[in-house]
């Protein structure tokens, strides 16, 4: 058994490099995103009520709609935390060199890191759409290679959700890849083996929750599920005026290097941070109360 | 030599005794326990069959409402539910779920006023719902809506379509 799920909302960090990393990126979605920790906090937030004895009831319905397996909340909160790769022992040792309230990208830091490849950066960031479709067909109850009511509902994608697809872009897509990196990521894709996504280990974690019945047809669902979504992360990026420098002027407010480093900067987000499993358990919780309120 | 050994002794123990920690009693420890127990995960199975799909609720929602628009949101066995938005904003949160086998919610009802003939309940002061058929609770929240608007918007659900749904 996992854990609670008012567990996951405690034990949420109120500061650390990911919320850092959010707080930097709150320019893409202004205000959108709170960093809401603690359960009855969610509770109270959500709901808008502030009686303890409503907000008992509330939480243990909640609490039993997530440990009852037939609902899919459990597998959602596995994928989120399951597509990031976080190195907690790498956070640990970047804050602890602050200076100054901001982390220094050099040194000893750097030789812990190593920059991905285009194409591991590809999968890596099409793994993390996918993740989120699944996820989202999870939670909400549509049927698990629904791309197409996925594709509705981003139109309707808010706080903590809009805050995840934002980071997305930019911290998995336009830092490590460039301004083409939807170009890259299509070409990525297209020339992808089998072979090439068995040997992934992400894609190994969670390939048992990916539809497609064979590696092959899992394939398949990853390239129409970035083919899918491209075109709304092409407009948002438009939209928004973003740009890999913009992302990188507003990091500079936590995180110093040098721009001969980029390649660094993205590695080291990418290890440092977990922010699918920190927006993750948010969305869980947040849905999981609202349903919870709904039905007592 | 026992000089030695017992401040070694008690580093050990508090070293064992971190490793060791409780996490602090939360007020929903006793419904996880109950919820996971494994004879707790199964349903009485005659019940958990006649549980409506969340998708048969649909049909029953109000459509654009009060110059709000309304978005469909979530739709599990036995809920389904949407969202009034206006400027892009949520307004309120409507369901329906299907009480079938939870007695503690048509409980709420008993003795109430009523809505369009329909037994009503408040709860809190962002939530108002109607019990249809004995079964079927149609539930408004919002943070910002007054009750009669909340009541209001009720009526505009097919209450009648949904006490027929067998």
């Amino acid at each position: 058994m996992s854990k609670a799920i008012f567990e996951l909302m405690d034990n949420l960090p109120q500061n650390n490099i990911t919320i850092m990393m959010l707080k930097s990126l709150d320019f893409v979605v202004p205000g959108e995103w709170q960093n809401i920790v603690g359960f009855d906090n969610m509770i109270r937030h959500e709901t808008g009520e502030d009686d303890p004895a409503l907000i008992q009831q509330i939480g243990e319905k909640a609490v039993r709609l997530y440990n009852d397996n037939t609902q899919g909340y459990q597998r959602a909160v596995w994928l989120y935390q399951t597509v990031d790769n976080a190195d907690a022992a790498l956070g640990a040792a970047a804050l602890a060199n602050k200076v100054g309230g901001k982390i220094p990208l050099l040194g000893g830091l750097l030789t812990n890191i190593t920059p991905n490849p285009d194409q591991a950066q590809a999968i890596d960031l099409s793994l993390k759409l996918v993740v989120e479709i699944v996820a989202f067909c999870q939670i909400n109850g549509i049927p698990g290679d629904s791309i197409g009511d996925f594709l509705a509902s981003l139109a309707n994608y808010s706080g903590e959700e809009i805050m995840r697809l934002a980071t997305l872009i930019c911290v998995d897509g336009l830092i490590p890849l460039g301004p083409d990196f939807l170009g890259k990521i299509h070409e990525t894709l297209s020339n992808l083996s089998s072979n090439d996504l068995q040997n992934n280990k992400t894609f190994s974690s969670i390939s048992s929750l990916i539809p497609g019945g064979n590696i092959g047809g899992q394939l398949s669902f990853i390239n129409n599920s970035f083919d899918s979504v491209k075109g709304w992360m092409s407009d948002f990026v438009a939209s928004k005026n973003l740009s890999p420098q913009t992302i990188l002027n507003n990091l500079k407010s936590f995180v110093e290097f040098s721009d001969d480093k980029l390649d660094y900067v993205a590695a080291f987000l990418d290890l440092s941070t977990n922010y699918y499993e920190h927006t993750g358990i948010q969305t869980v919780a947040r849905k999981l109360i609202t349903r919870a309120y709904n039905e007592i | 030599m026992q000089k030695v050994f017992t401040p070694l002794l008690l580093i050990c123990l508090l070293f064992v005794g971190a490793c060791g920690e409780t996490p602090s009693p939360s007020p929903y420890d006793q419904v996880q326990e109950e919820t996971t127990q494994p004879k707790q995960t199964k349903q009485p199975k005659q019940i958990s069959q006649e549980i409506h799909a969340g998708g048969d609720f649909n049909k029953f929602f109000p459509g654009d409402v009060n110059g709000y628009k309304r978005v469909y949101t979530s739709e599990k066995k036995g809920y389904a539910e949407a969202v009034l938005k206006k400027d892009g904003k949520v307004v309120a949160t409507l369901a329906i779920s299907d009480t079938m086998g939870d007695t503690s919610v048509a409980s709420k009802f008993k003795g109430s006023d009523k809505i369009d003939g329909y037994p009503s309940a408040k709860q809190g002061k962002t939530k108002t719902s109607i019990l249809v058929a004995d079964r079927y609770q149609v539930t408004i929240t919002s943070k910002t809506l007054s009750e009669s608007d909340r009541k209001e918007i009720l009526t505009k659900f097919n209450l009648n379509g949904l006490k027929n749904l067998k």
